[in-house]
């Protein structure tokens, strides 16, 4: 038996694992009411595409186009975060130790793992475009032309898919990247890549180069619709159209002569990351997994976590000092410390917030106060049941009963440590700039607690979080609505109240998952 | 079939798992006692080709495996330390993906080491709610699917209840002659029925390597039993080695190893719980 039988037998055990899984089953569930809502019936007024406040019609090739581009964005940004567990599972259950004393080779187990990660993408890709196509038939305009359909997805998602994977795999493979701190590089990573070639066709395509790593599809999708459309407002998703104007027919993107080439090397550039991944992979040694790796001190992060420990310990000595431990205040307050104890990068993170927030001007701070504080949030409510200390916790009465306050507060009282300079400079701005600062924070707090809760994993938090900044950040104010922590002086009383409320839901569905999960246990 | 000469193993921060360690074993069962941090499982992963000496070397049947793994790899059974399961799978999913891992193409082998593990009734259910001890049973039969001819197993009982333990002993007992089974623990009674050979093993460094018999006798003439009242034992607590003490309405009957103590105690029928215990603390005297 040889090399594809065990690729074949790691591809056919991921994707048991991946598909077996309840989470699976209610992605794929929300795929159906996604296309559902991307795909508005005309008469309510929104539109798939709209292009200069005219509304495209719904033929095969818009819908094909403009749920492809979609579910492209969910494959690139989301799609990383879903599947870059793979390797870390093996490591988790030691099945990775038993796989490593088999005849079987390193390349074999991170090809297998490749395509593992290339086939969910691709069945949930393929899930996405049937709905997508169901949609079409009830609200499609038109003839339905499923060949063109395809070919949209086709043109689009194919680089997005190879990207991803081979990206999950590299990531995994490397120790100092396999981690929280890789899902952040990751992010960042992704918006570069798609700010480098949205830039670049912005400008006509001026670096030709550039397209060859359009692995997102966007350089090319604005391209396509420059030349056809001649105008750069086009808006893709559920968005408004202006019913006076008359509605477009778009048939849809096709391949041109000057595209196969770069096209065809973004789909093929990804797989350099599989040999570069090879030469880091640590075949589940122990002593290079990251298990050890963490507590040894050699990569960077490590380095600056043992220089700050004796800081962070005295720190947290003289904060633990004031507390009577006996009250939920004082469990919050040992919680809040704790974050420093466990990672004196934070504090690190806290110092530096701080000293920038008494010297940068507050319009261009926030933000970055804020993507440092939700990278610090994340672990808070995750990692009792990580570490596996949350039964130990639940046999604390106070603990038990009110776990959902103590994480609130905790998250709460780090966020105001972190923004504390920020608060008190936006006091002369007004009473509403500070309660819509506050109410941010609070927002912030809220969903860290609620998805932490839910999920046990830092990364979905992270995730959510910086997509949802990444559209505030890009947003630059224009829209009260994405104003949620008055970063640009735009929020208006519906935006606070609104985030409160948003708020609110969040807890109560943490209060009603904890109370759940606890009964049943 | 297998030799050990003069492995370490030093980590980063420069403490040594293992330490200037050379053994030779043939086929039988080898248990590795030692306490926790004494190098078993570094020993063993070294072995299992799971991570590489520093300085050494392991040869398999006269073959280097730290410069030839596959060579060991074709012919290993490895269980490890804590082994999960993929929860979504089913016993017969999961013992399958190991089977190809390992090159075996027939089904029937699945089925076979399923049922030799007593797992063949619940073999389509997902392993994911198995007790420890089914598990464990199916950890062992990955291990052996591919008929190996040396067979790691690493604290394989832990966390097992004392049926389900008598259960592993019996499974790991019947593997078959002509094979070297190495089974590490810090728990004497699971080897001390079994083991055709023990070594001990403390901080990095290999004790003895001796059959059970002869590590009776190394400590022939240190086990002393007494009787001792409450208030005595709490005294002697710290000072004894004690193997066993049970309260009884007479007082409270000690077992402890090392020279005679001042109190009066009996010489005793040395057991290998007792001779482990004399090993880790007067085998350098």
């Amino acid at each position: 038996m040889g090399s594809f039988a065990r690729i074949g037998a790691i591809v056919g055990a991921d994707f048991r694992i991946r598909f077996r899984r309840v989470s699976t089953v209610v992605i794929f569930l929300l795929l159906g009411a996604m296309a559902y809502a991307w795909i508005p019936a005309p008469a309510s007024g929104r539109a798939l595409i709209q292009i200069n406040g005219h509304r495209a019609l719904n033929t095969s090739g818009a819908v094909g186009l403009g749920t492809a581009s979609i579910g492209m964005i969910f494959v690139g940004l989301f799609g990383f975060y879903v599947i870059s567990n793979a390797i870390r599972r093996d490591i988790a259950t030691r099945c990775g130790s038993v796989a490593a004393s088999t005849p079987m080779r390193s390349f074999e187990y991170l090809l297998g793992k490749f395509i593992g990660n290339l086939a969910f993408l691709v069945t949930f890709l393929a899930g996405f475009m049937l709905s997508s196509m169901a949609m079409l038939l009830v609200r499609g305009e038109g003839a339905f032309q499923p060949l063109v359909f395809i070919e949209q997805y086709l043109l689009l998602t194919p680089a997005a898919i190879v990207f991803v994977s081979a990206a999950a795999v590299l990531f995994e493979s490397i120790p100092w990247l396999a981690g929280k701190f890789g899902d952040v590089v990751y992010f960042f990573l992704w918006a570069a890549v798609t700010g480098l070639v949205v830039g670049n066709e912005a400008s006509h395509g001026r670096t030709s180069w550039a397209r060859c790593f359009d692995f997102t599809g966007f350089g090319f999708m604005i391209e396509q619709m420059q030349q056809m459309l001649h105008t750069d407002s086009v808006a893709i998703g559920s968005s408004p159209f202006d019913p006076t104007k008359a509605p477009i027919f778009f048939p849809g993107l096709t391949m041109t002569r000057g595209w196969i080439l770069p096209r065809l090397a973004s789909v093929c550039f990804p797989l350099l990351f599989l040999p570069l991944a090879l030469l880091f992979f640590h075949r589940f040694d122990p002593v290079r997994t990251r298990r050890t790796a963490e507590k040894s001190s050699r990569n960077w992060i490590g380095q600056v976590q043992s220089l700050g420990k004796p800081l962070s310990r005295r720190m947290v000595s003289l904060l633990g000092k004031r507390t009577d431990f006996d009250s939920l205040g004082s469990a919050i307050w040992s919680d809040a410390i704790l974050t420093f104890t466990l990672s004196p990068l934070s504090l690190l993170a806290w110092l530096v917030v701080t000293i920038a927030a008494l010297i940068a001007p507050l319009r261009d701070l926030l933000p970055i106060v804020f993507a440092v504080l939700a990278i610090v949030l994340a672990d808070v409510a995750t990692r009792d049941a990580r570490s596996g200390t949350m039964n130990s916790l639940c046999a604390i009465s106070r603990l038990r009963e009110n776990y959902v306050w103590w994480k609130l507060g905790s998250i709460c009282l780090l966020s105001l440590l972190f923004c504390a300079v920020t608060i008190l400079r936006t006091i002369p701005a007004g009473g509403f700039a500070l309660l819509g600062l506050l109410g941010g924070i609070f927002f912030v707090a809220a969903i860290a607690t609620a998805l932490g809760i839910a999920t046990s994993n830092s990364k979905t938090f992270i995730v959510v979080f910086l997509s949802f900044w990444y559209l505030v950040v890009n947003d630059r104010g224009a829209h009260a609505l994405w104003d949620f922590a008055g970063f640009y002086g735009r929020a208006q009383v519906s935006t606070v109240t609104g985030y409160l409320l948003l708020s609110v839901v969040a807890i109560c569905f943490a209060q009603i998952f904890y109370r759940t999960r606890l009964s049943r246990n | 079939m297998l030799t050990i000469e003069n492995v370490s193993k030093r980590f980063r921060s420069g403490n040594f798992g293992v330490r200037d360690l050379s053994l030779e074993v043939k086929s039988g069962v080898i248990g590795l006692l030692g306490p926790n941090g004494a190098g078993k499982t570094t020993l063993m992963q070294m072995i299992a080709t799971i991570t590489r000496p520093t300085s050494g070397r392991i040869l398999f049947r006269g073959v280097d495996v730290v410069k030839w793994p596959n060579e060991l790899r074709k012919r290993l059974g490895y269980l490890p330390q804590d082994f999960g399961v993929y929860d979504n799978l089913t016993a017969r999913e999961f013992l399958c993906y190991f089977a190809a891992l390992k090159g075996v193409r027939s089904k029937t082998r699945v089925s076979e080491m399923l049922e030799s593990v007593n797992l063949h009734g619940v073999a389509d259910r997902a392993v994911g709610g198995f007790s420890g001890g089914m598990k464990q049973r199916l950890g062992i039969a990955q291990a052996l699917i591919n008929d190996p001819d040396l067979v790691i197993v690493d604290e394989p009982t832990a966390g097992l209840d004392p049926e389900e333990r008598v259960r592993f002993r019996n499974v790991l007992s019947e593997i078959g002659f002509g094979k070297l089974v190495i089974l590490s623990t810090h728990i004497v009674s699971d080897v001390e029925s079994i083991a055709t050979e023990i070594a001990v093993m403390k901080e990095g460094r290999l004790l003895s390597l001796t059959t059970p018999e002869e590590m009776l006798r190394t400590c022939a003439g240190n086990v002393w039993e007494a009787v001792v009242t409450s208030e005595q034992f709490e005294q002697l607590r710290t000072s004894l080695k004690i193997s066993g003490a049970v309260r009884k309405p007479d007082g409270v009957h000690l077992r402890f190893v090392g020279p005679a103590a001042a109190l009066a105690a009996r010489p005793a029928e040395p057991e290998l719980e007792d001779a482990f215990l004399y090993l880790m603390n007067f085998a350098a005297a």
